[in-house]
């Protein structure tokens, strides 16, 4: 059975309901990454990520390009979020020296990352809402320029402002957390 | 290092703590599945299909830019009516809207202020489809649900027409061809893009005159 995008939205289309629940399957944990991280906490993303799934299902047929439904889906998902809007963390003040001491900090014991995982969510959490998602979809999502004008509506000059102030912004926060 | 390499070096490690699975709750999928039952998919078993109601056709006036549109295969414009809130259906209705002109084609979707401005408003929507087997109107006014507004064929040259009453408010709306081609109203104003990658039309019902 063809279980492609296209033929499952086809399906869906010609009433068979669950061929949806495969999509959702497909899609869920790495919309819910996006989510969590632009939001801020799973509960908020959960019920985003819901929202967006619903969404794309009652409007399937304003679906154009069948081969592009997971940027289709984003693009509903990330418009969800920013109506959600994110939340702030909160933030501890150290500071770092260099570039060898952030990542030595990354790649150290477990404890040492869990301590760096919630410091890169919180410094994360501290961006603008703009330079957040541009950053998660340029550098975790790994989509490109074009991908990202495409869901945002936003030049790709103005992403790359984004995307670059967001680094500059990270940078910052995080040396400020690891120096002493 | 350079500092360029240090950067990037930096922002990938950054990037790969991020890109790590999120935990979810295992309820998830059937949550979705459940909402999505419960508002089952266009024409299949959800809500029932409305039968079409058109009391009786309002004047139509199609400018030269129809033909245009015509000729492009697919067009709309927007009529309005002005019946009064209950109204739908007799006679006095019938002959308000029989009795306000029909504007061209671009005349903005808008209905004319009636003495109960506050009720619901008959809002006759007019899309010129010559190739189309049908054509429903979905929109914030019934869910976007594509089988409960099925507009109705009422002359040969394809233009397909309904009729439902709207409170004041403004209003989201599309077409759906053929139960798969969502288009806009060309003739009325467009909202901003809502995510979906289309912009809808917009609709904007008076409220009281002053």
């Amino acid at each position: 059975m063809d279980m492609s995008d296209p033929a499952l939205i086809g399906r869906v289309l010609e009433g068979d309901v669950q061929a949806y629940g495969v999509l959702v399957a497909r899609y869920r944990d790495r919309y819910a990454r996006y989510a969590t991280h632009m939001l801020g906490n799973r509960e908020d993303a959960e019920e985003v990520l819901q929202d967006a799934f619903v969404r794309a299902y009652r409007s399937l047929a304003r679906c154009a390009d069948r081969e592009r439904f997971g940027a289709w889906l984003f693009r509903i998902l990330a418009n969800r979020c920013r109506t959600a809007g994110g939340r702030r963390g909160r933030h501890e003040r150290i500071v770092v020296h260099d570039d060898a001491a952030l990542v030595a900090a990354a790649e150290g014991p477990v404890a040492e990352r869990s301590a760096w995982r919630e410091e890169i969510q919180r410094a994360l959490a501290r961006l603008d809402p703009d330079q957040r998602e541009a950053f998660l979809m340029k550098h975790v999502e790994e989509l490109s320029y074009e991908e990202m004008a495409e869901i945002t509506g936003v030049g790709i000059s103005a992403l790359k402002m984004r995307v670059k102030r967001a680094c500059d912004r990270m940078r910052e926060m995080l040396q400020e957390v690891y120096s002493v | 290092m350079s500092d360029f390499d240090g950067e990037a070096e930096f922002i990938e490690s950054v990037a790969r703590e991020l890109r790590a699975p999120v935990v979810l709750t295992p309820a998830l999928d059937e949550r979705v599945m459940s909402d999505v039952r419960g508002a089952p998919y266009g024409a299949s078993d959800g809500a029932p299909r409305r039968r079409f109601w058109l009391v009786r056709p309002v004047t139509l006036r199609v400018s030269p830019l129809g033909g245009l549109l015509a000729a492009a295969g697919i067009a709309a414009v927007a009529v309005l009516g002005t019946m009064a809130a209950g109204g739908g259906g007799d006679g006095g209705a019938t002959a308000a809207v029989a009795a306000t002109p029909a504007p061209a084609i671009r005349e903005l979707p808008t209905v004319a202020p009636v003495a109960n401005a506050t009720g619901p408003q008959q809002v006759s929507f007019v899309f010129l489809a010559p190739e189309a087997s049908n054509v429903s109107l979905v929109g914030e006014f019934n869910d976007w649900d594509a089988a409960a507004t099925p507009l109705a064929r009422v002359d040969a040259r394809g233009v397909w027409t309904v009729t439902l009453p709207l409170r004041p408010g403004r209003y989201l709306y599309m077409f759906v061809v053929d139960g798969t081609e969502w288009a806009p109203d060309p003739a009325a104003p467009v909202a901003p893009d809502d995510g979906f990658g289309v912009p809808n039309s917009v609709v904007t019902v008076g409220g009281r005159s002053t």
